[in-house]
Order: structure tokens, then sequence, then C-alpha cells
């Protein structure tokens, strides 16, 4: 094989045209000419191999620019960039000319919004799809996972744009701004509910924020939830069923950027009253603020991608468990030397949603720590949001007063009329981690809204589940989240699978360098994701612990011996096995019956 | 033409995407002309696909009515080729030779022209002679098979034949609606056709119509436009794709939003304002009139004097709707698709927001322009689908509309019933399986362990009784009211909120936040008019579902005794300043509450753990005591089973349970038709077995403790044998319903282990929720018992110990016993007078 011919960063969609053409030369020369370029509907022509083989085995990767709100306007377009983030909405389809024939070459337009040559009149031509999603930055991501994968500074590539061009792209983009205040009432909605998420987010947040502002950017805020307020990418998907991509999956997508000031221009409003209900709904994505990105390469991310340095060793137990330790003591000492939290703590971190059986969720573990007020809470309460900030990839704080309830929005809403997905705060990917402060609730009379909100956090504990509002109908998502109350005493509305009593002995002041958060970090996000096998023997020894359990308490139910065997089959993963053994349990039980003592 | 590559030819006006969709009759027919005309002499043979698109034609059927667009049409129909002067020929000049060719077939009346050449439609191998002669065939001759039997003296007419008279004579349909499944019985081919090139197909189909109603009735002014619905098979919205485009397809979604309705301009009509001379009408040429330069008045002459009068213009409605996903369609974690529809004339406001409709349409893209002035098009496409015909299917979910009601059972059976047809085949195939009883059983809350004959009592009362209403206006209800009572932690609750899941119109509501007005009705003032109004509580709303009530103990007693009219006559009445009203709440009612205790406690009799008042329990069909008893063998099972939860268990048995869909269409499909009659034998049994538990009750011993029989109890249990037919969707009720219906009741109240003596329940008899094999095997138990003790003791001999016994008894068979079951066989023995225990030996007696 020879290497590129074409600059694969500068110009990728030379690359891909260049081994279209070849492509359907080829096609051609086999078939006899009759229609070369059908079977290229929906599949590579090996354009794809191509940028893998750039981007994965040549170590390009690390030359592609990390598409962001901060240099946008700066690339240049129809170069290659990576964008991460939150499949937020799904915009169904797009019909375009994929491959025409001009003369007697085939022209691909895929991986663009424009055909380079002037599409010849009349002219064969083949019509392709390809899927819209829209993509936000991760809600909740913390900061230290953006340091992972740092792309090259933009400025000092070839590929950045000159100040004339600069410029220009200026003056579209402030047309641009006029266009949508005009006709865009989604824009204007938005912005009048602006002020309003604004003041919740400051009044019960800013303590935190104000805590730790070198550690959170605004991201972690609840800004991203204002659609169109925050940065978002339209990325186009070609070649793969839709069913691939599910909502909220967290991607990253190596693709071309586009900007074309022709497509910002605004359409003719003439005679298209009635054309409004068929135009899409990119039409209100401009797109000097939403980049469109044709995907090349999509990768779905997981924990370990966000870590900065994959750790070269394999995980032994012997590994995990000195990591496990390490990071045990210094839970422990974040939580006042409380040991049990900190033992609880640890499992919940560790948990994640294995199965789900109609109603029944396996797996989870939500705890509640009680016995904070307001003071503790503020101590503990930000000192653990800081840890779990430092240690998981996202992660929200949620301070649950009759306030916030009554007024945020929690729900993600579809507006048919925009045909959009309004986001709300439980639109939230895979294994997030959200921790309510209940302390801050006193009080107070909920407004229908705010019963909404609460019976979505209650569904939310107890099945995993967040209903988006459709208008018409309401649909049920599936989740995993994490979730962890602090509050005075048993928390009546988020009921958590595990109650744990919080006794702190001495006030909290430690600190973690950088390699151990590293190497913590690499520790939930291996053990989170360690494969469990369990031999038969096992199960038999599992099912008589419990008959003999039962045996002891009757008050036992189904419930609590299913959180049991949870927390063991955590527990035993924290060591890094694969399999639960009779220990595993044993700890377990006597972790429940400290438990026990203390809510006595 | 519409090219998105207009930019190189500039003559061409920009292509707007409007004309495509909208465009006048005459170029319908001029454009399909120039298509076919194409085909014969082109000499560039293009793909099939592109010539798709390439050239959206306007379907022939966009035909508004009006006289001038018959006018237009007996053009067409009234053997004249259409001349190249009419006025609506602003596009380039057809040639007029080939134009009387191609207009050979048609003007000959739907009939074949042997001599012409045979014309194609361009790019296909569809003979329009060919297609023309097959329409006509179906219009005449289909015969609707269903109507075979029938005698009716205009049945030597075919089916559309008939529509197509009853159109003539009523004068006010404008449509023929055409079923595509005839179409397909009758030519299979010409559907398939039709599917694929529905716009060249539909264009002939109009003009075979017209010509058609031309013969019969000559004066026929209006246009009649052919409906096709009901295709063969539909698409998934998600599944449309760009093999789809300029193809007939059938779609299902929900109506999310309609654009108001827009007056489209189709002919234009100019006044010279210099002499007052009005123009003949200008068709509408893809979304754009050309205004005449020059006034046609020989005299006048005047240029650019002409100017459009609105009033005498013609206009047509249309409207854009959006379509959307039905949420069962849509798959996890994807949210739904939308498509844009076109609604024409008669199809305008056919349904509103929140409609779930079938659409069968054309599915069509269009280029999109870049900007008034820009004539490049990109190369992007929007879709849309040209409406043909629109159906309302069912409302939301199959079982809201359910007539469990006597009123009148019979009068929505029409239109639902051919769409639910395939589903309905299915259900009665399942209904005739042997064990759909304990299929069912197994379907309700399979999470949820054990408790198998609360389940069963729970199924009756979702399948529910037949109501009755005698002539003399008394009223017995159909549905079935239950009790849960029982210990903490034994899934009551989850059972409630599975039943409300699965219940049409279920409400949920906890005893401790509802008040008596809350569950009932309460009035309130209008805060805007001051006037009363009446607000229904969770009862009300519950109108012909279930209402689930959590934790029934905690209920005030005011609001329980609301309960009492509710729960037998069924209806909520309310007497307050102003307003006097009885509303309807036929409602069934599943209560659960703890025992008194709040656990239940075996010294004290049912009634005393219950502690409800006499009168509401009697109210209720079935009362479970859902007791938590030590028994190691549910402890293991539950053990297994939380086991099996959280481990991919290999050996874990897989069972046949019908998921939660079906099994909502099943109970709805039921309920509303079938409708069980007691047989003879089954009455007989009924009276036997309850004077046998009236004698029961009326033990000496007694004093009240127990629940008697009582005549509320013989109607419970018609309800209950009639809902046990109704599973199988049976017509009759037959003794084994009867019988089984018996067992539930006696299981219910644990009666079976409630010593008469005292009214207190003997612990050790309990078998809460056996399972049928589970008894099966206890019976086996029992007799392999039995067996034993006849063969190895003297009646009178010595006593033997439990355990010899136990080790004969697994010498003797493979099945694994514990000294448990044993004794509790031994229980069983003892009661039929074999065998006395004392502590832990056996003696026969």
């Amino acid at each position: 094989m020879v290497g590129p011919q074409y600059d694969l960063v500068g110009n990728p969609l030379g690359a891909v045209r260049a081994t279209f053409e070849r492509a359907a030369e080829a096609a051609a020369a086999e078939s006899g000419g009759r229609e070369p370029v059908a079977a290229f509907r929906g599949k590579d022509w090996g354009a794809n191999e191509v940028f893998r083989s750039f981007l994965f085995e040549q170590g390009g990767l690390d030359k592609v620019p990390v598409l962001d709100a901060s240099n946008l306007g700066l690339i240049k377009p129809n170069t290659l960039v990576r964008f991460r983030g939150m499949v937020q909405d799904m915009l169904g389809n797009e019909y375009y000319v994929g491959a025409f024939k001009d003369g007697s070459t085939w022209r691909t337009n895929k991986f663009s919004d424009f055909s380079p040559f002037s599409i010849p009149h009349p002219c064969d031509s083949h019509l392709w799809e390809r899927h819209l999603f829209h993509c936000v930055p991760v809600p909740g991501q913390n900061s230290w996972t953006r340091e992972s994968s740092p792309g090259p500074d933009v400025c000092t590539m070839s590929i950045c744009l000159t100040p004339e061009q600069r410029e220009k792209r200026k003056r579209g983009a402030d047309n641009d701004a006029m266009d949508v205040s005009e006709n865009g009432n989604v824009e204007a909605s938005s912005s009048s509910k602006k002020p309003k998420d604004d003041d919740a987010h400051n009044s019960n947040s800013s303590p935190e924020v104000s805590m730790n502002k070198e550690h959170i950017p605004e991201m972690n805020g609840v800004d991203h939830h204002i659609p169109g307020s925050s940065f978002s990418c339209l990325v186009k998907v070609y070649d793969m069923p839709e069913s691939q991509v599910k909502l909220n999956d967290v991607a990253e997508f190596i693709g071309v950027y586009t900007f074309d000031p022709e497509l910002a221009a605004p359409t003719d409003n003439s005679d298209d009253i009635m054309f409004d209900l068929i135009e899409d709904v990119t039409a209100q994505l401009p797109p000097s603020k939403v980049p469109r990105l044709h995907c090349l390469v999509r990768r779905k991310l997981s924990a370990h991608d966000f870590l900065s340095k994959p750790p070269t060793a394999e995980p032994s137990p012997i590994l995990l468990k000195s990591i496990r330790q390490s990071l045990l003591s210094h839970l422990t000492l974040v939580l006042g030397k409380d040991e049990l939290a900190a033992q609880c703590l640890l499992l919940h971190l560790l948990s994640r949603l294995l199965n789900k059986v109609d109603v029944v969720t396996v797996g989870r573990l939500s705890l509640n720590f009680t016995g904070f007020n307001r003071e503790s809470a503020s101590i503990f309460g930000n000192q653990i949001n800081n840890l779990i900030q430092r240690l998981l990839p996202y992660s929200q704080a949620i301070p649950l007063s009759i306030e916030y309830l009554n007024t945020a929005t929690l729900q993600p809403r579809k507006d048919n009329k925009s045909g959009r997905l309004i986001t709300g705060v439980l639109q939230l990917p895979q294994g997030t981690h959200l921790t309510f402060d209940e302390t801050l609730l006193q009080s107070g009379s909920l407004t229908s809204k705010g019963v909404e909100n609460t019976m979505l956090l209650k569904n939310l504990m107890e099945s995993q589940m967040v209903e988006y509002d459709f208008e018409y109908y309401k649909l049920e998502m599936a989740t995993d989240i994490q979730l962890l109350t602090l509050s005075e005493g048993k928390s009546n509305i988020l009921l958590s699978d595990l109650i744990v009593p919080f006794r702190p002995s001495c006030v909290p002041g430690v600190n973690a360098s950088a390699e151990e958060l590293e190497s913590w970090r690499w520790y939930l996000a291996t053990v989170r994701s360690l494969p469990q096998s369990t031999e038969s023997e096992t199960y038999q020894m599992i099912q008589d612990e419990m008959v003999s359990a039962m045996r002891d308490d009757r008050s036992l139910g189904c419930s609590e011996l299913s959180r049991w065997l949870t927390m063991a089959q955590i527990m035993a993963s924290s060591f890094g096995e694969n399999s639960l053994s009779i220990e595993h349990w044993q700890m377990v039980k006597e972790l429940e019956r400290l438990r026990k003592e203390r809510l006595q | 033409m519409v090219h998105f590559a207009a930019v190189s030819s500039p003559d061409v006006r920009p292509s707007s995407p409007l004309p495509a969709t909208n465009s006048s009759p005459a170029q319908s027919g001029r454009s399909g002309g120039r298509r076919r005309r194409r085909g014969s002499a082109s000499p560039y043979p293009s793909s099939p696909s592109l010539g798709g698109f390439e050239t959206p034609p306007p379907p022939g059927r966009r035909t508004p009515s009006g006289a001038a667009t018959s006018r237009q049409r007996q053009n067409w129909t009234g053997r004249f080729p259409p001349t190249p002067s009419t006025p609506m020929s602003t596009d380039d000049v057809p040639p007029s030779s080939e134009a009387g060719d191609e207009d050979t077939p048609e003007t000959d009346g739907g009939g074949v022209d042997a001599d012409a050449a045979p014309v194609f439609v361009w790019g296909t191998n569809i003979s329009v002679q060919d297609v023309n002669a097959a329409i006509l065939r179906f219009l005449r001759h289909f015969r609707d098979p269903r109507d075979a039997g029938r005698v009716d003296p205009v049945m030597d007419e075919g089916k559309y034949m008939r529509a197509i008279h009853r159109i003539l004579e009523l004068e006010g349909g404008e449509s023929l609606d055409v079923d595509a499944h005839d179409l397909f019985d009758h030519d299979p081919d010409l559907y398939g056709k039709m599917v694929r090139y529905p716009l060249e197909v539909l264009a002939i189909f109009d003009i075979v119509l017209m010509d058609l109603v031309a013969r019969i009735e000559p004066l026929f002014e209006k246009h009649i436009q052919t409906r096709i619905y009901n295709l063969k098979s539909s698409v998934c919205l998600r599944n449309l794709n760009p093999s789809d485009i300029e193809k007939m397809v059938s779609i299902k979604g929900m109506i999310i939003r309609c654009s108001s309705v827009i007056p489209e301009l189709k002919e234009a009509v100019f006044r010279c304002l210099v002499c007052g001379f009005y123009s003949e009408p200008v068709m509408v040429d893809r979304g754009r009139v050309t205004e005449p330069h020059i006034c046609q008045k020989e005299q006048c002459k005047a240029t650019n004097s002409m100017t459009l009068v609105h009033n005498r213009c013609r206009f047509a409605d249309k409207q854009i709707i959006k379509l959307q996903e039905t949420p069962d369609e849509i798959p996890e974690g994807g949210t739904p698709h939308t498509v844009s529809v076109l609604m024409h004339d008669k199809l305008v406001d056919a349904g509103k927001p929140g409609d779930r409709v079938e659409i069968t349409g054309i599915y069509r893209a269009m280029t999109i322009r870049i900007g008034p002035t820009q004539r490049t098009v990109k190369s992007i496409f929007k879709t849309y689908i040209d409406c043909l015909h629109i159906k309302k299917t069912d409302k939301s979910r199959l079982h809201i509309e359910d007539s469990m009601g006597t009123d009148n059972p019979d009068a929505n059976k029409t239109a639902e019933d051919v769409s639910l047809g395939d589903k309905v085949e299915k259900l009665k195939e399942l209904s005739k399986l042997p064990d759909i009883y304990d299929r069912l059983t197994r379907s309700l809350a399979p999470n949820i362990w054990e408790l198998d004959d609360v389940k069963r009592g729970l199924l009756c009362q979702l399948f529910g009784g037949n109501p009755l209403r005698l002539p003399s206006g008394a009223n017995f209800r159909g549905d079935i009211n239950i009790l849960l009572v029982g210990d903490p932690g034994t899934s009551k609750s989850q059972l409630l909120q599975y039943m409300h899941k699965l219940s049409p119109r279920g409400i949920y509501t906890s005893g401790r936040g509802s008040s008596a007005v809350g569950l009932t009705a309460y009035v309130a003032k209008d805060p805007e008019t001051g006037e009363t109004v009446l607000e229904s509580g969770a009862l009300v709303l519950s109108d012909k579902g279930v209402c689930c009530i959590d934790e029934f103990d905690k209920m005030s007693d005011n609001a329980r005794s609301m309960l009492h009219e509710v729960m037998e006559q069924q209806t909520v009445s309310i007497a307050k300043a102003g307003i006097i009203a009885s509303l309807n709440a036929r409602t069934s009612v599943l209560a659960c509450a703890n025992p008194t205790e709040s656990r239940y406690n075996p010294r004290l009799s049912v009634i005393d753990n219950i502690h409800l008042a006499p009168t509401l329990l009697s109210r209720f069909d079935l009362i479970y005591l859902i007791l938590d008893k030590a028994d190691e063998q549910t402890d293991r099972r539950l053990a297994k089973h939380i086991v099996s939860l959280h481990f991919e268990n290999p050996n874990i048995e897989e069972i046949e349970a019908l998921d939660l869909p079906t099994l909502v269409a099943y109970i709805s499909y039921a309920r509303k038709y079938i409708q069980p009659r007691l047989s003879d034998e089954a009455a007989e049994e009924l009276t036997r077995g309850y004077v046998e538990m009236r004698k029961r009750g009326n033990n000496p011993g007694s004093r009240k403790k127990v629940i008697t029989a009582t005549a509320r109890q013989i109607e419970s249990l018609i309800r209950l044998s009639e809902a046990l037919a109704r599973m199988r969707f049976s017509e009759v009720v037959e003794v084994r319903d009867v019988v089984e219906a018996f067992r539930l009741l006696e299981v219910a109240m644990q009666q079976s282990a409630t010593d008469h003596a005292t009214g207190t329940i003997d612990m050790d008899l309990i078998m809460t929720g056996v399972s049928a094999s589970e008894r099966l095997r206890r019976d086996n138990l029992v007799a392999a018992t039995r067996n034993l003790v006849m063969e190895k003791m003297q009646l009178g001999g010595a006593s033997v110990r439990m355990i010899e016994l136990l080790e004969e008894l697994r010498k003797q068979s493979s099945m694994e016993i514990h000294l448990h079951d044993l004794r509790s066989a031994l229980g069983t023995l003892m009661t039929e007078g074999a065998v006395v225990i004392h502590g832990d030996s056996v003696k026969r007696v």
C-alpha cells in the first residue's frame, strides 16, 4: 500500500472522492458499465478504511483538532475535525444526491453538503440517505476528561482560517443571528426562559461553583439545558442502521467539518409560508452556531476513553486491590473517618445497571447518607461532590429545594412545533452520577410542575427510567444513573436502596495527588467494566445463605436479599475478582450488620 | 420541468418546490404524456429510479373539482385531443402530432385500440393501453366475494360500478374509494404497477373513471378522484428509504401538527386595465402564473396592461400535516421520526393533532433551492408524502374502547374489526391453548414471586363478569372487587402497580392520601364564571377500569364509607347545593391493606385481623390473605429467583408467557366480545356448592367469627365463573369454571385452612400461592404416604416415628422429600381420619 496521497486532515474530501472515483471505475469495469455505483448505496467503498488506518494505526488522531465552542470559526471548512458529545436529539434522515454522473465519470457528494462540481442536467444520479444527530457536549462532563485527549492547537495549524476569511465568516454569523431573532421563535422562547433557569442555577449552586471555580468551568452548570445557548453540533452519520446510535449515547465523531455561507443565507420566505412545516429542523440550527460534521469515523466512548493515558498494566487483582485500599482510605478521610460510609460509597460508585426485568432493576445501588444538616452538608457534601467530580467522567449535584422542584425543567420534552427535543436536567448519558442535597428541602407546597418533577425523580430512583414528554404520549427511556442522596433523615421522596446514617468523627481535609486521582479513575472505570462469571456451586451457596438468612430474620424481603447480592457482586469485583465467593458475601453481611446497628 | 441542475439552462425559470406538488390537471395529463413520449423517443435510456425524481411529475389526481377542471377533463374524455392553443399551454410547445398519438388510447374510452402502437409509460414497461384496459376491467367486473351470498337486485353490477352509480345519484361524492386489497385480488399485476408507478397509473385510473362516468351520465360535470386505501403492506415510518420515493406507500402514525389551510391559486383571471377585457383563465404552472403581456382583445392589444382579478380566480385548499411515529414503533433508545404529509381539497382537516391515522400516499422528494435568486439547488432533498387517502385508526390503545357496560355492545363493532382482523385471529388461537389459564396466570406480573392464586383472582378481576340489567331496572355489577390483606413485604403494592398498568383506565391512589371527595367526586366553584361544577374523583375517573387503592386500612372511615355505594351500585351520588347528580363509577376496586397489628396475628380470627366493617367487607368478591409463612420451600424458590435475576443462569426454565401488549389485547378483546352465559349444568353446580358453603358457615361452634356465605357470594361466584369462561373466549360458562370459582373463593379466604370452631387460621395449613405443579406434587406425596401407611402399619398397631416413614418414602420415590412435606401430608391424612399424630410418632387408626 502506498501512503495517502492526500492531506487527510486538510483535505479529507479529496481522499473521499479519489477513492470513490477509483472504486467506481473498478466497478464499472467489472459490471460492464451498467449501474456501477448502485452497489455503493449505504456502503463504504474504501474511504473509511483509509481514514481508519490513518487515525488509529498511523497515529493521525493527534493531528486532528477537537471542535469546540472556542475554536468554532477558526477552523477552516472542509477539514477533518473531532467532536466528542452526547446524542441529544435524533433529527431523522436526510436524502441527498449521493452519486451522479458527470460526463463519463461518477462523482460523489458523500460527506459534504455541497457538490464541488455542478451537477449536469439531466444526468444519472443516485439518492442516498444519511442520519442527522444533534449532539451537545456531555451534560455534567467533568473538566478532567477534557485533558485526556487534547487536539493540536488550531491556530498553529495550516488549516486555520486567514484573517479575512474569518472576517467574512463573522459577517455570515451576524446575518445569521439577525435571521434567527426574526423568525426563530424557539430561540426567542428559550431566551425568555433563560433568566429563570439562570436564577435557579445561581441561587442553588453558587456556593459550590464559587468553591471550586478552577475545577468547574461553566460546562458543569445547567447552561446546556437551554437549547441554542450553548455549543452543539449537527452530526451527519453515514452507512449504518440508525438503531446503532441511541439517544444519550456519548461518542466521538471524526469527520469533515463543513461550513457554507450559502447554506446560512436565509431561505426565501416568499412563497414558503406553507413550507415551514416541511422545513426540516436543521433550519433552526444556523450553521454558524451549530457546525455541521460529516462523520467518517465514529466510536462510542466509555469511561476508559477519558483516561489520559491508558495504563499498560493488566487489571490484575493485586494491582486493583492496592488501588482499592488507597481509594478506600481516601474516601474514609473525606467522609470524616467514617469507614462504614466509605465502604458503602465505594460500592455505590462501582454500581452499574446490569439487568432489567420488567420493573425490577438489577445492579443499581442508590445510596442515601442520612444525618446531614445544612452545615455538615456544606462541608462534607462539597467534599463528596468534589471528589466525585474528580473521579467520574460525568456528575452533577442537584440541590433539592422546593423552589428547584417547582421551577426546574427535569423532563426532556419534544417540541412538536420546532420538531426538536428540548432537553431537561434528566437527559443524561449512561453512567452519570447525580447527587441530591435534600437538606435544602423545607416544608412548602409543590406546584403541579413540582409534583411532576418529584414523580420523575421517584421513577428514576425506582426503575431507572426517565419519562420523556412527546406531547401526545410519554416515552420511557432507560437510563443508568448512580444516585446519591444527602438528607437529614431517611429520604422519603427519593427512596434509595441503601440507607446509611453518616457518622463523621473529624473534619475532612485531604487532598489527593494527580497520580492518585489518575489511578482511582482507572480503577473505577476498570472495575465497573469487569465481567462477572459465577459457577453453579456459588449459586447453590448463595441460595443456601439466603434461605438461612430468611430463617433468621423473617422481615427480609426480596428487595433486601437482592440488594445484598448486588453488593456482594460489587464487593467481589472491587477486589478485582471475576467471580463471587463466600467471603464477599460474608463481608456484605457484616457491613449490613454494622449498618443495621446504626439504624437503630 | 423541475431539474435540480437548472443552472445549465438559464432560460428555465428557477424551479420551485411548490409546483411539483400542486400543478393543475392539465399539466398532469400533459406531463404524463410527455414523459411517455420521451420514453419512446429518448436517446438516453435512463434508470427508472432516476426518472422518478428527475421529473417529479404532478400526479394526475391532484385535480381539484370545479368547472374548469371538468372542462379540462372533457378534453381528455370527450374525444378531443387537447389543442396546443388552450390557455394552459404555458409550457414549451408540445408537438401536436405526438399529442394526438398518445391520446389515442384515452380517446378510445379505455378500450384497447388494436391499431395503435403500444405506448409505454416512460422508463417502464407499462403499456398504457394494457393498464387502461385492466383498470376498466377491474371497475366493471370486480365483485366483492363477501357479497357473494347476498341476494340483491343491484348485485349483477360490480362493487365499484355500484359505488360509481351511488356517486352519480348523490352528486355529492367527489372521490371513489378503492380498496387496494380488492385490486390485488382482482389483478395482482395491476396492483404491482400501481404501487410502483402510482403517478402514471393513477392518472390513467382517473381518466378511465371519468370516461366511465361520461358514458353513464354524459352531463355529469364534477371530477371524481380515485382514492386508494388499504394497501397490502404498510411501511414503518422509520423504514422509509430512498427506494420508496415515487412509490405508493401506506404508513401509520400520529398527527402532531397541522398547518392552517392554505388557499392555493389554481386558475388566474386577468383584466385589461385599458379596455376591461377579461382574459381566459390562466392555469397556474408550477406555482407561477404567466401574466399576459398583451391584451388579447383584437381591438386593444395594449401591452403590460393586465391585472389580476382576485375574486375571479379559482383557489384550492391545501394543508400540510406532520405525521409522527406511534410509540410502539420506536425502538429502544430512539426518538420518533416524523414526515410531512401534503393534503389537498377534501382531505384538508380530515385529521386533527393527536389522531392516529393510516395514510396512503406517494412518497416524494424535492430539491431544496438555496435562495430565491439562486438557481443552484442543494444536493439535499426534502421528502414528504402526497396524501391519497387518510384513515383514522382505532383509538390509541385497543382497550380504551371497552364496552363493559350493557349499553350498546354491538355499536362499535364495525370499522375496527377489519383492522384488527389478524390480531384477533392470533388471540383466538391463544385462547384455544389448553393451558391458557395457567399461561395467563404466569404472564401476570411474572416477576412477582409465587402468589399464583392471588394472580388468578386478579386475572378474574381484569376479565370481569357480565353486568346484568334487568328490565325492572335492577342492576347487577359485573366488576369484581378484590381486597388483599397481608403481611408487609409480600409485594402487594407491586401487584397493585402492575394491575394499574395493565387495566384500561386504571387509577392508583394511596389510602392515606385520599379523601372521600378525592375518590368520588366533588363540587367546586368555577373561579371564572362562579358556576358550580362537578369534578370527578378517582373512582369516577376509573369508570370501566380498575381503581387500585393502596393502604386501604389507613384510609379514614369517612372516605371508606363512600365506597359502599360505589362498590355495589356502581354510581357516585352527589347532593350539594345546586347540584344533585349521580355519576357512573363502574369500576373494579382493588384494595390492599395490612392486618390490624401490621402483622397477621394467628391467635385472632380472620375478621379481627382485617378489621373492616363487615358491610364493606362483604362487597369484596375475593379477600386474599397473603401471609408470610416460614416455609423453606418458598424461601428456597425465592432465593433461586433472586439469584437468577442477577446471573445469567443457564438452567432457569423458560416460562411460556404472554408479553404485556398481547395480554392487554387479549383481555380487552375478551371483555369486549365475549359475553358468556351460564349453562344449566354450571347453574346446578353453583346451587349445590352454595348450599354446601352455607352449611359450613352455619356450623354451631362458629360464633360468627367466620365469613359465611351470603347471597352476595353467589353473585361473586357467578361473576368469577363468567370471568373464567371469558379467559377461554368461551360463550358458555361450564361446570369446570364454577368449580374453579369455588376453589378461588375458598383459597382467597384461606377457608380450607380456617378452623371453623374458633375462626382462626391454622397456620400450618396455609398454602399461599402454591403453584399447580407444587399442588400436584403434594397430592402425590399424600397418596404415597397413604399407601405406605396402609401397607406398613397395622390398624391400631404400634406407632411409627416420622423419620422412619420419611426414609421409607425416600426409598420408594425419586423425588426429594423433606420432613416438612411429610408432615403436611400426614396432616391431610389426619383430617381424613386415617392416622393420628402424637408429636413425632404416627399411629394408624
